[in-house]
């Protein structure tokens, strides 16, 4: 049986990947953030996840207003990343796992959640800008992805509740996936930002602190509020942390918080949070060790 | 006009354009426009001459004149997806942050003076 191990939610600002590729990792305008996600890295290192499950938003890469899905899934066993305009970036095809990949579609579907299937179809930053962050990819990724693509960039967006209970649909897709894979889900997006109209710049610390409160200990409340409670405390932009709230309902109800790293640089709350599943660590006293305690 | 229950009270935020289906629906052609420029055919030819390539692409004469004008407020204001405006702004080389500092009426130097880490880019 597959299990969910872990969550992480991370910022998916596409000037992470330029930073990355342009090698500021040891910029002191930088180093801020690229150490912050180095725990997470060794975590996934440690317990070698065998797929990552990627909620994210497509920016107009892979889908046009000409016909833009709420939920998609990508299918593939190899995903390109897409040139933004500013270039190919020097990372190898992300991988798919394609049996995983149908069954969780086949399991969505059968739970009533009539999500798109695309394929042939590039990834964005949406993906590319933190996953080198979390995972090595010389000579190669060391797993797998399943791309989750939600619409938040055309209103009607899904209600944050409806992506929670996406994420409690893919739990029970995943725990009823026959082969013994270890998956971690991963949530993009956020924290605060306004990136459009003369708002544009607009944060909210102490917001996204209680919202990172909220997330780990009572998520449902984060369910109630509407996109506009989230466009007026985080900015417009950051109503994209709905999808924050899939991959918590993939994580059961009582989640260990053990990293967190927030930096604010310019406009948008670059933020990394792992959290390991209480069930899975629970019930496998051996997978308790891990590299990284919380601080 | 706003009749989606989620976005209620949304009227009451300064300086923001909320992008639904009437804007989507509005600015269509000026957002396909946009989005086509990540394509480097559809590069190279805007590249080569811009006004020949909005009308081509039968942009209407307002919405030629905010993209000659490189007016990023006025795009947002007329319906454009930010995400597609992204794509002009990758093939003029004008940073995110430009844009930015133009949405609020500063210069790129006023923008960063109100930015935390000013060096982050």
């Amino acid at each position: 049986m597959a299990t969910v191990i872990g969550g992480i939610c991370t910022s998916h600002v596409p000037i992470i990947g330029v930073a990355y590729d342009n090698g500021k990792q040891a910029d002191p305008a930088w180093q801020p953030l690229f150490d912050g996600y180095k725990p997470v890295a060794a975590w996934l290192a440690h317990h070698k996840p065998d797929a990552l499950v990627f909620i994210y938003n497509d920016h107009c890469s892979a889908f046009f207003f000409d016909l833009y899905p709420t939920f998609a899934l990508g299918l593939g066993e190899t995903f390109r990343v897409a040139d933004e305009g500013s270039g190919v970036r020097a990372l190898p095809p992300i991988r798919g796992d394609l049996e995983l990949q149908i069954h969780i579609a086949e399991s969505l579907v059968n739970q009533e959640f009539d999500l798109t299937v695309f394929q042939d179809r590039p990834l964005d930053h949406g993906c590319a800008s933190p996953l080198p962050l979390l995972w090595p990819h010389e000579p190669d990724w060391p797993g797998t992805l399943v791309p989750i693509a939600i619409n938040v960039l055309q209103y009607p967006l899904p209600t944050a509740r409806r992506c929670f209970r996406l994420g409690q649909a893919l739990r029970r897709a995943i725990e009823s996936y026959p082969r013994d894979l270890k998956i971690v889900v991963v949530g993009t997006g956020g924290l605060s930002h306004q990136v459009h109209g003369e708002r544009t710049g607009f944060n909210n610390t102490e917001w996204d602190m209680e919202f990172l409160h909220l997330f780990e200990h009572d998520p449902e409340a984060l369910t109630r509020l509407t996109h506009a409670d989230f466009v007026r405390r985080g900015g417009a932009e950051s109503v994209e942390q709905i999808m924050w709230l899939t991959m918590r309902g993939a994580m059961g109800g009582s989640v260990r918080k053990i990293h967190q790293n927030y930096y604010l640089a310019t406009t948008t709350a670059m933020t990394v949070v792992l959290y390991e599943d209480s069930e899975y660590f629970a019930n496998s006293p051996a997978n308790t060790e891990r590299p990284v305690r919380a601080g | 006009m706003n009749t989606n229950p989620q976005l209620q009270g949304i009227e009451s935020i300064p300086g923001t354009y909320i992008f639904d289906l009437r804007a989507s629906h509005k600015a269509l052609r000026l957002n396909r426009f946009l989005w086509r420029l990540s394509f480097p055919i559809d590069r190279a030819r805007f590249l080569a001459n811009e006004s020949e390539a909005m009308q081509a692409a039968e942009l209407d004469k307002t919405e030629q004149q905010l993209i000659q004008a490189r007016d990023w407020l006025g795009l947002v204001r007329y319906g454009a997806s930010f995400f597609a405006l992204e794509k002009l702004a990758r093939v003029l080389t004008t940073s995110n942050l430009e844009m930015y500092a133009a949405m609020r009426s500063e210069t790129f130097d006023q923008f960063l003076k109100t930015r935390r880490v000013p060096d982050a880019r």
